[in-house]
């Protein structure tokens, strides 16, 4: 991977222009609300913030129009995206379903399906949640057990999913089921949309130790969802989940969801900072503006079709050090209380706290350094 | 990379491979002093882009040469070393993947330990990291005519990011090739002390983030955002 030069970031159309729409949009739109809900901002769940955003264009923007979407290139899709990241705006209701689950649909999924989900994902209604681990499926994701079995009423499903985001609001759940019966490992697996009304499904909340509801226990007992679930090809599971995965880990989230911090730390240091204060400022805006270039780049060679596997993996390693590192280094030099009230010191514990769960979600540390080892040849 | 730059990449590391025991006198023959040079004023028309590329192969062939002086000017120089930097990077870590391919212990070659692993891919994002802040530093010097009062930011940001990177680097490269990488035989000394100078030259850790902090710090929270934004969408209009 050695010596690659940065993509360029190069979308179509007035960019400055699409910018300031937004910030305008914002001002306008955004809940003034809690600070901390600004933090970790794509798990910040708000339905009428996410409908009202769908309604203004900004959900859905890559897809075509005849699903509801905007039919705008990637990249601007990206700009859009950055900037509500970076605005801190309440994201988190319609997150996966934009971000993953409508491009994956449109993708693989039937023409029922796309004409069934789509138009509600761009409207920003429609909410999706991620079904990939299990009690017994972590790091492994090759060892799930939950099967699907074809029938001719439907798929019978009958397992278990855990960590499960957002599955107590979610319609949806794009799961990873083994469908072929004696199937070992990352073969016999398929991807199935089911309806979370559907009965025999129960989602048990797990309280995270933030003491927030973010993800869920969801159980499966006997239930029965329709042929035309399947999404793509019967038994090319393990195939469509990479794909998905690389949405899921190369967008700018991986670096800008604790931008909250930063603004407040430079508010609190005032434009005259003592030497070590601005020394934290610096350092922390050079790795930023450094994540910046790189997750840019990435999206770029996305957008161009090629897969950024490894550089998606290289912005999520370096984005969740560096989120992870940011709260520590800010408490390490800034005097103030645990529960002291005022905004920096709300988001301060807001993110200590949040931060263990960065370099868990969407792929561990070690299994991201694993994808960077093997880009690098050596496994 | 265009047609143009591949070739005078090919040339400068020809050139660079003379200029590492004749000295600077290739390097002034072939005309790499005339690399920012004008057209119509019988230079090379080159950007900086050009002279990333050019300065990542100096890094790694002659680092002990004064390419970078040679080629742009005093103000240009802390700019000029991350392209060095990188380049120098980039042949550690190529240097320590051939290294744990080839080394073997406990019956198989040290690249098959995941600790192993694990640390080259630390290493790995390292460089990626500088290599990008290089081209993206590049990138906003081409879009503002190689002015550095236009581009202090991102040489700021660069440059420290740079610097940052050479502990990691320098530590992770050496680790991996045990004993024989701290021999003056093997080729890593070569580009892991020139590293280790060039985090001091033009500017050190305290230099750069003290500046840059000041100055992200006068943007104010949200204006950080904003300036960074516009800086870049700007370079895009311009290319
Ligand atoms: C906030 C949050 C939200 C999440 N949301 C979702 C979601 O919406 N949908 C979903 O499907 N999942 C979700 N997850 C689950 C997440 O994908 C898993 O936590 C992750 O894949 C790790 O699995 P695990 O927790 O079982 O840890 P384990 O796999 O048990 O790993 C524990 C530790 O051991 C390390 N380890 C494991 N195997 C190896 C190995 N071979 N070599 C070296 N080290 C190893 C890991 O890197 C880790 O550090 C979420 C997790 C979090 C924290």
């Amino acid at each position: 991977m050695q010596g690659f030069a940065l993509y360029p970031f190069d979308p179509p159309g007035d960019i400055a222009a699409l910018r300031a729409d937004l910030r305008r949009w914002l001002a306008d739109n955004q809940p003034r609300g809690d600070v901390v809900a600004r933090a970790n901002c794509w798990a910040s769940f708000d339905p009428d913030f996410s409908r009202a955003l769908g309604a203004a264009g900004y959900i859905g923007m890559t897809l075509p129009a005849r699903y509801g979407g905007g039919d705008r290139h990637p990249l601007e899709r990206y700009v859009v995206i950055e900037e509500l990241l970076a605005a801190g705006a309440p994201v988190g209701a319609h997150w996966i379903a934009d971000r993953q689950t409508g491009p994956l649909i449109l993708r693989y999924g039937s023409e029922d399906q796309r004409q069934r989900y789509l138009p509600g994902i761009a409207a920003g209604e429609l909410y999706a949640c991620i079904g990939l681990s299990e009690p017994g499926a972590g790091s492994d994701l090759a060892a799930v057990r939950t099967t699907a079995r074809e029938t001719a009423e439907g798929w019978r499903i009958n397992g278990q999913k855990i960590w499960t985001t957002g599955a107590h609001f979610s319609h949806i759940m794009l799961a990873l089921v083994r469908s072929e019966e004696d199937s070992e490992r990352n073969a016999g697996l398929s991807q199935l949309l089911i309806d979370l009304d559907t009965p025999g499904i129960t989602v048990h909340p797990i309280i995270d130790m933030a003491g927030h509801h973010d993800f869920n226990e969801v159980f499966f007992d006997d239930v029965l969802v329709p042929n035309g679930a399947l999404v793509g090809e019967r038994g090319q599971g393990w195939k469509q989940v990479t794909a998905e995965l690389g949405l899921e880990r190369s967008g700018p989230e991986r670096y800008l969801s604790s931008h909250a911090l930063l603004v407040a730390l430079v508010d609190a240091a005032g434009p005259d900072p003592d030497g070590e204060m601005a020394t934290l400022i610096g350092e922390l805006a050079a790795e930023m503006w450094t994540l910046r270039q790189l997750s840019m780049s990435t999206a770029a060679k996305l957008a161009a079709g090629d897969d950024p596997m490894v550089e998606a993996s290289v912005v999520k390693e370096l984005g969740n050090a560096f989120e992870q590192d940011m709260p520590r280094r800010v408490q390490a030099i800034v005097d103030c209380g645990w529960d002291d009230p005022d905004d920096l010191a709300k988001l301060l514990r807001a993110l200590l706290v949040a931060s263990p769960s960065f370099s868990l979600r969407g792929g561990t540390r070690e299994v991201i350094r694993g994808i960077i080892a093997r880009g690098l040849g050596l496994r | 990379m265009s047609a143009a730059r591949d070739m005078l990449c090919a040339t400068a590391r020809a050139v660079f491979a003379d200029a590492a025991t004749a000295g600077m006198g290739p390097i002034e023959g072939a005309g790499f002093g005339l690399l920012l040079v004008a057209e119509d004023q019988d230079g090379f028309g080159g950007d900086w882009g050009d002279v990333n590329a050019v300065l990542q192969i100096a890094g790694v062939m002659v680092p002990d040469l004064a390419v970078a002086e040679l080629i742009a000017g005093q103000a240009l120089q802390p700019a000029a070393t991350v392209s060095l930097m990188a380049g120098a990077m980039g042949q550690a870590l190529a240097l320590s993947i051939e290294h744990v391919n080839m080394r073997q212990q406990f019956g198989r070659p040290l690249g098959k330990f995941q600790a192993v692993q694990q640390s080259l891919a630390v290493m790995a994002c390292e460089v990626r990291a500088v290599e990008a802040a290089a081209a993206a530093l590049a990138a906003r010097l081409d879009a503002v005519n190689l002015d550095p009062l236009a581009a202090d930011f991102e040489i700021a940001a660069a440059k420290l990011r740079a610097n940052r990177a050479v502990g990691v680097v320098t530590a992770i490269a050496h680790q991996v090739h045990g004993a024989i990488g701290f021999t003056k035989d093997y080729d890593l000394h070569r580009v892991t002390i020139p590293l280790m100078r060039w985090r001091g030259a033009h500017g050190n850790d305290t230099y750069w983030a003290q500046r840059l902090g000041r100055q992200a710090a006068g943007f104010g929270g949200r204006g950080l955002w904003a300036m960074m934004t516009e800086r870049s969408d700007v370079h895009r209009r311009a290319e």
